[in-house]
C-alpha cells in the first residue's frame, strides 16, 4: 500500500494543537502554567435521550436559562447595587469633608481623617463587590453557556439526516459557535455592566440633585441631551460601520484563502497580477470601512470629551457665581466637579454594551428557531427496544420520495433472508441508496413498511435499531482523533485486544503495527494523510467493531490501486461472513459476489436473482454485464 | 542573486517589461482575437486603490521595527500629525484643572472678573481639545488602517510570486493566520504604541503642575500610580494566555461540531449520539473552566486597577486637608488634583498594555518576515524572452525530476516503505510533441504522468535535462508568456467562489458572454449550467452552489478552452464525467484539438482514442511510443495498465449509459458531503 498512515506526532498532541487556533509560542509558557491548575474532571456526564424531556421542551429564553441558578442571580443583583452605590460615595465624602473640616474658620482635621477612612472603606467595599460580581457573573455565564451548548448539541443529535444538508452545515456551525459566544459576552459582563452603568447614572443624578437642585438641573439639562443625542448617533452609525468592517474582513479572508487554495489555477492562467489588483480592491474596501468607523470614533471620543469640558465650564461659571452669592458652598461645588466627570463613562459604556445586548438577543432568537425544528424521523413515544435480531429484512410495499411529490421508490416489495448478501445495482438516481437509507431508518417510507425480523422500524427505538446495524458509507468519513478512536467508534473504550482483532481482520494489522504510535497515531485532516484504500479499510474496521447483524455497505467509487483493492475485497469477505448484507454496488465485480442481485431502475425492482440467473435471463443485467466484459477485454 | 531580486521587483510591476514583451493594452488585445490562437493576453485589471508606496525592508539584519519603518514612514505626514496634535491636545487639556482651581479660588475671593475670564478661557481650551482630539484620532486611525492595507497587499503580492514548491511545503491555514492576526498585532503596535507614549507625556506634565502647587502633595497623590502600572502589566501577562486558551478551546468545540455535522451519517449509523454528546460536553467543560479562570483573573485584577487611583484621591483628601489647614493651600487644590489623577489613570494602565503588545508584535513580525523572506524559486531569468504565438513544438530532452526532500509531502514519504526520500519521478525522459499533434500519455499510478505536465508548464523546474517549446528552453521564456501559451486542465478542478461565468473566464476576464458560452458548450457544460436557476451567474465553490465532480471538470475544461492556447494539457480531466457526456465533449474536443498540440493524460480507452499517438510512461521514462494498436500488439505492460484502468473504471459509468446527464439532485449525491481538501494538492505520485 503506497502511502503510509498519519503524520506522526505524539499521541495527545492533537489536544491543544488545533488547526491554527494554535497558541503563539511566546504565550505557551503562560498557558502551561495556567493548565497546571486545571483539575482532572474526567469525561462529561451528559446524557442523551432520543425524546426530549418536558423540561427541554420549554421555549428558550435568557431568563429561563439564568433562573436555573437563582442563588447566583440574586447574588449578582445585590453585588451590582453595591458597586453602583459604593463607587459613587467618594465625591460626597470629599464634599462633606470640605464643608465640615476645611471651610474657614471651622477647620477640623478630625472630620477629614474620618472622611478619608470612610472613603477608603467605600473603596474596599466597591473593590470587593467588583471582585465578587466578576466571579459570580463569570460563573453564571459559563454555566449557562455550558447548558446551552449541551442543549443545542443534544437537539442536533435528535434531528434527522435530511436536516443536515450542505448549506445547513455552516448555519449549524455558527449557531454552536458565534451565536453562543455572543451570549457568553453578554452574560459574563454585558448584563452586569448594563445594570451597573444604568444605576450609576441614576445614583450620580440623585447625588447631584440632593446636593443642589438648581445647579443639578442646569447641568443635566445642558449636558445630558447633547450627550444622549451624540451617543445614539454614534451607536447607529457605528453599528452600520462595524457591519461593513465585518463583511469587509470576511471578503478579504475569503479572497486570500481561495487564492491560496487555487494557487495552481491562478498560476496556470497567469492571474497573479490581476488577482493582486482585485485583492487590493477587496482590502481597500475593508480599509474604507475601517476608516469610516475610525472617523466616527474620532468624532465621538473627542466630542464627549468636549462635552465634559462644557459641563465643567457650566459648573464653574454658574456654580462659581452661586458660590459668590453663597447659594452653594465649596464642598457642594467640589462634589459637582467630581461627579460630572464620572457622568460620561457610563453613557459611553452603555453605548458599547448596547451592541452586545442586541447581538445577544438576535442570537437567542436564532437558537430558539433551531431548537424548535422537529426531527422528521421521530421515535414513537411507545417505541420498544429491538431485541437481538437474526437479520431478516422485509420491504413491505414501500414507496418513498424525498419530496413526496417526486417519488423515488414505487411499491417496492422485497425480503432479504438472514445471512444473505444482496447487491443493488442500477444507474445513479435509480433509488438503490435510498433503499439502504430506509433500512437504517434515515428516512421513513411515505407508504408501506420496512421490517426487520417482523418489527416495523417505526415502532422500535432508534438506538436499539442502529446499534445492530453496521454502515459503511461511500466516502469513508474519519473523525479527528486516533486510529483507535475511529475503529472503536461504535464501542468507545473497547479493550485493546478487540480493537487489534478488528484491525487484523480487515488487514490493517501490519500497517498499524509499523506506525510509531500504533493505534494512537492521530488521523489528520479527516484522514487526508491516508490513502483512500486505508480510509476504506478503517471504515470497514469500524463496522466490524460494531458487530452488527445487518450490514449496509455503499461501495466506494474511488479508484484504488490493485493491492489496496485486493485488501479491501479480503476485508469485505470477513465482514460479510454470516451477516445479512445490503450492498450498494457500483462495480459489477462487487455485485457478482452477492448471493442475490437486485437491479433497480426508476424506483422499481427490475430484476432479482443470482448472477447466473440474471445473465441467463438476458435482461438489463445481462446487458450491463456484456458492456463491462467488452470494456475490460478490449484491452 | 541581486539580479534575481531585480526580476522580483519587476514581477510586481503592473505591465510586463521583460524581453520583447507587449504592453497590456486594449488595442493589442482585440487585435489578438483575430489570430488563430489568442495566446498570452496580459490582463490589465486596475484596482481603484493605489498600491502600497513602501514595503518591508529586505535587510534581515535590521530589527523588526526598523524593517517595518519604510511602511510607517510612507505615511509619515499623517502619523506625525496624529502624534503632534495628540500632544498639543493633551498639553491644553492638562491646564484645565489648574484653571478650574484658580477660577474657584477667584470665586471664593469674590473676584467676578477673574472667574469670568477663567470660564471663557476653559471654554476656548475645551474647543481646541476637541478639535485637536478629532484631528489626531482620525489621522491615527487612518495610519493604522493604511499600514494594515499595505501589509495585507504586500503579503498577498508576495504569495502571488511564490512558486509551487513553496506551496507544497506550507499549509494554507498557517499562511492565512499569519496574514491576518499577525498583521493586526504588528499594525496595532506600530500605530498605538507611539500614541500611548505621547499620552504618557500628560502624566509628566500633570505631575509638573502638581509639583508646582505642592511638592509633598504631588508625591502623595502619585503614590498609587506605580501600582496601577505594575498591576496593569501583571494583568495583561495573566490574561493573554487565558484568552488564547479560551480561543483554542472554543476551536475544540467547533471541531467537535464540525465533525459531527459532516460525519452525521456515521454518527447516526452507529447510534453514536451519546458518545458525541459526551465529547461535546467534555469540550464544553474545558471551555467553561477556561472562562471561569478568565473571570477569576479579571476579578482579581480589574477592581485593583479601577480602585487604586481612588486611593490616591483619599491621600489627597487626607494630606491635602492637613496642608489646607496648616499651610493655607487653596481648598480648590483638592479638585484640581482629583482631575489630574483621573487624567493620568488611563495612560498608566495602557503603559502596562504596551509591554505585552510589544512582545506580541515582535513575535508576529517575526512570523510575517519569515514568509516575506522566502524567495520564489521559479522565476524569469534575466533576459528571458516572451513566447509569442507558439507553434506548439514541445521537446522533453533527457528530463529528470525529483521533488525536493523538504516538500510538505515528505511527511508521507518519510514513513514510506523505506523509499528514497528524493524519489526520482522522471528519469531521462525524452518525448517530442510535434505541432498540432495529440498525444495520449498512459501509465500506472505513480509513473510520473502529472509531473510531465507540471514540468512543461514550469510549475516545477526539471532537475535534469531541458524542456523546450518551439526550440526555446522553457527556463529562457517568461513565465507569463509560457503559461499563456499552455492551457492546463488539472485532475482536481478547483473552482473559485464566483459566478460560473467568472470561473470560465478566469484566464480571460474580459471575454464576452458569447465566448464564455461557446467554451462551455464545447466542454459539454452548457446544458447543466442553463438548467441552474441563475444560469451562468450562479455562484459556485465553497461559498456557493455545489457542483458534482464531473460538472466541475467540465467547467475546468471550458476554462482552459476559453483561453484558446496553442498547447493544451488535459490531466485526467474527464475522469469524473459520465462516459456518455464525455463522448459529447470528445466530438467538440476533436474539432478544437485540430491544429493544437495536445497532451492527454488518461486511462479510458475512449479518451485515448482521441489521440494520434500513445506513449506509455513507466518508471519516469517513455517505454513505448506508437498508435494504440501498435502498443497493444507490442507491449504487454500497455494492455496490463489499460486492463487495470478498466477494472478501476466503475461499473456505474457503464450502467449510467442509459440515464440522462444526471445532476446533483440524485439521491446518492444528496447526503454526500463534498470532501474539500484544504491542503494544497500535491503531486499524485507521492500521495
Amino acid at each position: 500500500m503506497g502511502a503510509p498512515m498519519g503524520g506522526g506526532g505524539p499521541p495527545g498532541s492533537t489536544q491543544a494543537g488545533l488547526p491554527f487556533g494554535g497558541i503563539p509560542y511566546e504565550l505557551q509558557e503562560g498557558v502551561d502554567r495556567l493548565l497546571e491548575s486545571e483539575p482532572d474532571r474526567g469525561e462529561s456526564k451528559v446524557v442523551f435521550t432520543q425524546l426530549p424531556t418536558p423540561d427541554e421542551k420549554k421555549t428558550l429564553s435568557l431568563t429561563g436559562l439564568l433562573m436555573e441558578y437563582p442563588g447566583m442571580c440574586a447574588a449578582a443583583v445585590v453585588l451590582v447595587a453595591a458597586i453602583a452605590l459604593a463607587t459613587q460615595l467618594g465625591p460626597s465624602l470629599v464634599s462633606y469633608g470640605i464643608n465640615h473640616g476645611l471651610t474657614p474658620p471651622h477647620y477640623d482635621f478630625g472630620v477629614i481623617v474620618f472622611m478619608a477612612i470612610l472613603y477608603l472603606v467605600s473603596i474596599v467595599v466597591s473593590a470587593s463587590a467588583q471582585w465578587g460580581q466578576a466571579r459570580v457573573t463569570g460563573r453564571l455565564a459559563s454555566w449557562v453557556m455550558n447548558d446551552l451548548r449541551v442543549k443545542v448539541f443534544r437537539h442536533l443529535q435528535r434531528l434527522s439526516l435530511d436536516f443536515f444538508t450542505e448549506e445547513k452545515a455552516g448555519v449549524v456551525m455558527s449557531r454552536m459557535t458565534s451565536d453562543i459566544e455572543n451570549l457568553q459576552q453578554l452574560l459574563q459582563d454585558g448584563l452586569a455592566q448594563f445594570a451597573i452603568q444604568g444605576l450609576t447614572m441614576i445614583v450620580i443624578t440623585a447625588f447631584l440633585f440632593a446636593t443642589n437642585v438648581r445647579l443639578a438641573l442646569i447641568t443635566v439639562v445642558c449636558v445630558l441631551p447633547p450627550l444622549v443625542i451624540m451617543s445614539i448617533w454614534f451607536k447607529r452609525a457605528s453599528e452600520r460601520g462595524y457591519d461593513k468592517v465585518r463583511d469587509g474582513i470576511a471578503l478579504v479572508l475569503a479572497d486570500l484563502s481561495e487564492s491560496l487554495q487555487g494557487v495552481r489555477i491562478v498560476a496556470a492562467h497567469n492571474r497573479q497580477r490581476y488577482n493582486v489588483e482585485t485583492h487590493r480592491d477587496v482590502v481597500g474596501a475593508y480599509r474604507d470601512a475601517n476608516n469610516y468607523t475610525g472617523r466616527l470614533n474620532g468624532v465621538y471620543g473627542p466630542g464627549s470629551q468636549l462635552l465634559s469640558v462644557v459641563g465643567q465650564v457650566i459648573i464653574l461659571g454658574i456654580g462659581g457665581e452661586m458660590l459668590l452669592h453663597h447659594q452653594i458652598n465649596l464642598g457642594e461645588l467640589t462634589a459637582f466637579f467630581l461627579y460630572v466627570n464620572r457622568f460620561f463613562s457610563p453613557i459611553q459604556l452603555l453605548v458599547q454594551q448596547y451592541n452586545t445586548f442586541q447581538q445577544g438577543r438576535a442570537s437567542i432568537f436564532k437558537l430558539r428557531d433551531l431548537l424548535n425544528t422537529e426531527p422528521s424521523v421521530l421515535e414513537a413515544p411507545d417505541a420498544v427496544d429491538l431485541p437481538k435480531i437474526r437479520g431478516e429484512i422485509h420491504f413491505d410495499h414501500v414507496s418513498f420520495g424525498y419530496d413526496p411529490a417526486v417519488p423515488v421508490l414505487h411499491d417496492v416489495d422485497l425480503t432479504i433472508t438472514p445471512g444473505e448478501t444482496v447487491a443493488f445495482v442500477g444507474a445513479t438516481g435509480a433509488g438503490k441508496s435510498t433503499m439502504a437509507k430506509l433500512v437504517t431508518r434515515f428516512y421513513d417510507p411515505t407508504a408501506g413498511r420496512v421490517l426487520i425480523d417482523g418489527y416495523d422500524l417505526q415502532r422500535v427505538t432508534l438506538s436499539s435499531l442502529r446499534s445492530q446495524l453496521g454502515v459503511v458509507p461511500q466516502e469513508p468519513f474519519l473523525f479527528a482523533g486516533t486510529i483507535r478512536d475511529n475503529i472503536s467508534f461504535a464501542r468507545p473504550g473497547a479493550p485493546d485486544d478487540e480493537v487489534w482483532h478488528a484491525v487484523h481482520q480487515v488487514g490493517l494489522g501490519e500497517l498499524v503495527q509499523r506506525l510509531p504510535y500504533g493505534l494512537d497515531t492521530p488521523v489528520h485532516e479527516r484522514g487526508q494523510s491516508l490513502s483512500s484504500g486505508e480510509r476504506q479499510l478503517i471504515a470497514l474496521g469500524r463496522a466490524f467493531m460494531a458487530e452488527p447483524r445487518v450490514l449496509v455497505l455503499d461501495e466506494a467509487t474511488s479508484n484504488l490501486d490493485l493491492k489496496s483493492e485486493t485488501m479491501v475485497e479480503a476485508a469485505l469477505d470477513v465482514l460479510l461472513e454470516g451477516r445479512t448484507a445490503v450492498l450498494i454496488a457500483h462495480r459489477l465485480s462487487t455485485a457478482m459476489r452477492a448471493d442475490r442481485i437486485v437491479v433497480v431502475g426508476d424506483g422499481r425492482l427490475l430484476e432479482v436473482g443470482s448472477h447466473d440467473e440474471l445473465v441467463s435471463l438476458g435482461g438489463h443485467y445481462a446487458e450491463m454485464y456484456d458492456t463491462w466484459i467488452n470494456q475490460s477485454h478490449a484491452a | 542573486m541581486s539580479k534575481t531580486e531585480d526580476r522580483l521587483e519587476e514581477a510586481g510591476a503592473p505591465t510586463p517589461t521583460a524581453g520583447n514583451g507587449r504592453v497590456a493594452d486594449g488595442a493589442v488585445a482585440t487585435e489578438e482575437k483575430t489570430l488563430p490562437f489568442a495566446a498570452y493576453v496580459p490582463m490589465g485589471a486596475v484596482s481603484r486603490y493605489e498600491k502600497p508606496k513602501a514595503t518591508i525592508s529586505p535587510d534581515v539584519s535590521l530589527s523588526w521595527i526598523r524593517r517595518a519603518a519604510p511602511i510607517v514612514m510612507s505615511h509619515k505626514k499623517q502619523w506625525f500629525s496624529a502624534l503632534i496634535f495628540a500632544f498639543a491636545g493633551l498639553m491644553i487639556q492638562v491646564w484645565v484643572p489648574l484653571l478650574l482651581q484658580n477660577g474657584i479660588t477667584d470665586a471664593l475671593n469674590k473676584n467676578t472678573a477673574g472667574l469670568r475670564n477663567y470660564v471663557i478661557l476653559i471654554a476656548v481650551l475645551g474647543v481646541f481639545t476637541g478639535l485637536f482630539g478629532y484631528i489626531s484620532r482620525s489621522n491615527l486611525f487612518k495610519v493604522a488602517y493604511s499600514i494594515e492595507f499595505d501589509l495585507r497587499n504586500t503579503i498577498y503580492e508576495h504569495f502571488s510570486r511564490m512558486s509551487f514548491p513553496f506551496y507544497d511545503r506550507v499549509q494554507s491555514g498557517q499562511l492565512i493566520s499569519r496574514a491576518n492576526s499577525d498583521i493586526r498585532s504588528v499594525q496595532m503596535y506600530l500605530t498605538f504604541a507611539p500614541m500611548i507614549l505621547v499620552q504618557c507625556s500628560i502624566a509628566v506634565v500633570a505631575f509638573i503642575f502638581m509639583l508646582s502647587i505642592s511638592v509633598p502633595l504631588a508625591f502623595v497623590a502619585m503614590i498609587s500610580m506605580p501600582f496601577i502600572y505594575v498591576v496593569g502589566v501583571r494583568m495583561r501577562q495573566k490574561l493573554f494566555p487565558v484568552s488564547w486558551l479560551i480561543q483554542s478551546r472554543l476551536a475544540e468545540v467547533a471541531t467537535v461540531v464540525d465533525e459531527n455535522v459532516n460525519g452525521v451519517r456515521v454518527v447516526r449509523s452507529f447510534a453514536a449520539e451519546q458518545q458525541q454528546l459526551r465529547q461535546l460536553g467534555t469540550a464544553a467543560d474545558r471551555v467553561q473552566w477556561a472562562y471561569i479562570k478568565d473571570a477569576d483573573l479579571r476579578a482579581r485584577f480589574a477592581p485593583l486597577v479601577q480602585n487604586l487611583s481612588q486611593v490616591g484621591l483619599v491621600f489627597v483628601l487626607l494630606v491635602g486637608g492637613w496642608m489646607i489647614i496648616h499651610d493655607h493651600l487653596p481648598v480648590a487644590t483638592i479638585i484640581s488634583f482629583n482631575l489630574w489623577l483621573v487624567m493620568m489613570q488611563a495612560p498608566f494602565m495602557m503603559l502596562g498594555m504596551l509591554i505585552m503588545m510589544g512582545q506580541r508584535a515582535s513575535a508576529s513580525a517575526g512570523r510575517i518576515y519569515e514568509i516575506l523572506d522566502e524567495r520564489p524559486t521559479i522565476v524569469d531569468r534575466p533576459g528571458a524572452v516572451d513566447l509569442v504565438d507558439s507553434e506548439g513544438d514541445v521537446v522533453f530532452d533527457d528530463v529528470s525530476f525529483a521533488y525536493a526532500a523538504d516538500s510538505l509531502l515528505s511527511k508521507s514519504v518519510e514513513a514510506g516503505d523505506g523509499e528514497d526520500k528524493r524519489r526520482q519521478i522522471l528519469s531521462h525522459l525524452n518525448l517530442h510533441l510535434r505541432p498540432g499533434e495529440t498525444v495520449a500519455m498512459v501509465g500506472r499510478t505513480g509513473s510520473g504522468k502529472s509531473t510531465v505536465a507540471r514540468v512543461l508548464a514550469r510549475f516545477y523546474d526539471a532537475t535534469g535535462g531541458s524542456v523546450r517549446v518551439d526550440g526555446h528552453d522553457v527556463r529562457d521564456l517568461t513565465l507569463t508568456s509560457l503559461r499563456g501559451n499552455i492551457g492546463v486542465v488539472l485532475d482536481e478542478p478547483f473552482l473559485f467562489s464566483v459566478s460560473i461565468r467568472d470561473n470560465i473566464a478566469y484566464g480571460r476576464p474580459d471575454a464576452t458572454m458569447e465566448e464564455v458560452q461557446a467554451a462551455a458548450e464545447a466542454a459539454g457544460a452548457d446544458g447543466f449550467i442553463n438548467r441552474l436557476a441563475d444560469g451562468y451567474q450562479t455562484v459556485v465553490g465553497e461559498r456557493g452552489y455545489t457542483l458534482s465532480g464531473g460538472q466541475r471538470q467540465r467547467i475546468a475544461i471550458a476554462r482552459a478552452l476559453l483561453v484558446n492556447p496553442p498547447i493544451l494539457i488535459l490531466d485526467d480531466a474527464t475522469s469524473a464525467i459520465d462516459v456518455k457526456v464525455e463522448q459529447r465533449i470528445h466530438s467538440s474536443l476533436r474539432v478544437l484539438m485540430e491544429g493544437r498540440t495536445t497532451l492527454i493524460i488518461a486511462h479510458r480507452l475512449s479518451t485515448i482514442s482521441l489521440a494520434d499517438r500513445v506513449v506509455l510512461l513507466d518508471g519516469g521514462r517513455i517505454v513505448a511510443d506508437g498508435t494504440h494498436a501498435e502498443l497493444l500488439a507490442s507491449t504487454p505492460l500497455y494492455s496490463e495498465v489499460l486492463a487495470q484502468a478498466a477494472k478501476e473504471e466503475t461499473a456505474e459509468t457503464v450502467v449510467a449509459e442509459g440515464t440522462e446527464d444526471v445532476g446533483l439532485e440524485s439521491d446518492d449525491d444528496l447526503l454526500q458531503p463534498e470532501v474539500v481538501d484544504l491542503a494544497p494538492e500535491g503531486p499524485e505520485e507521492l500521495r
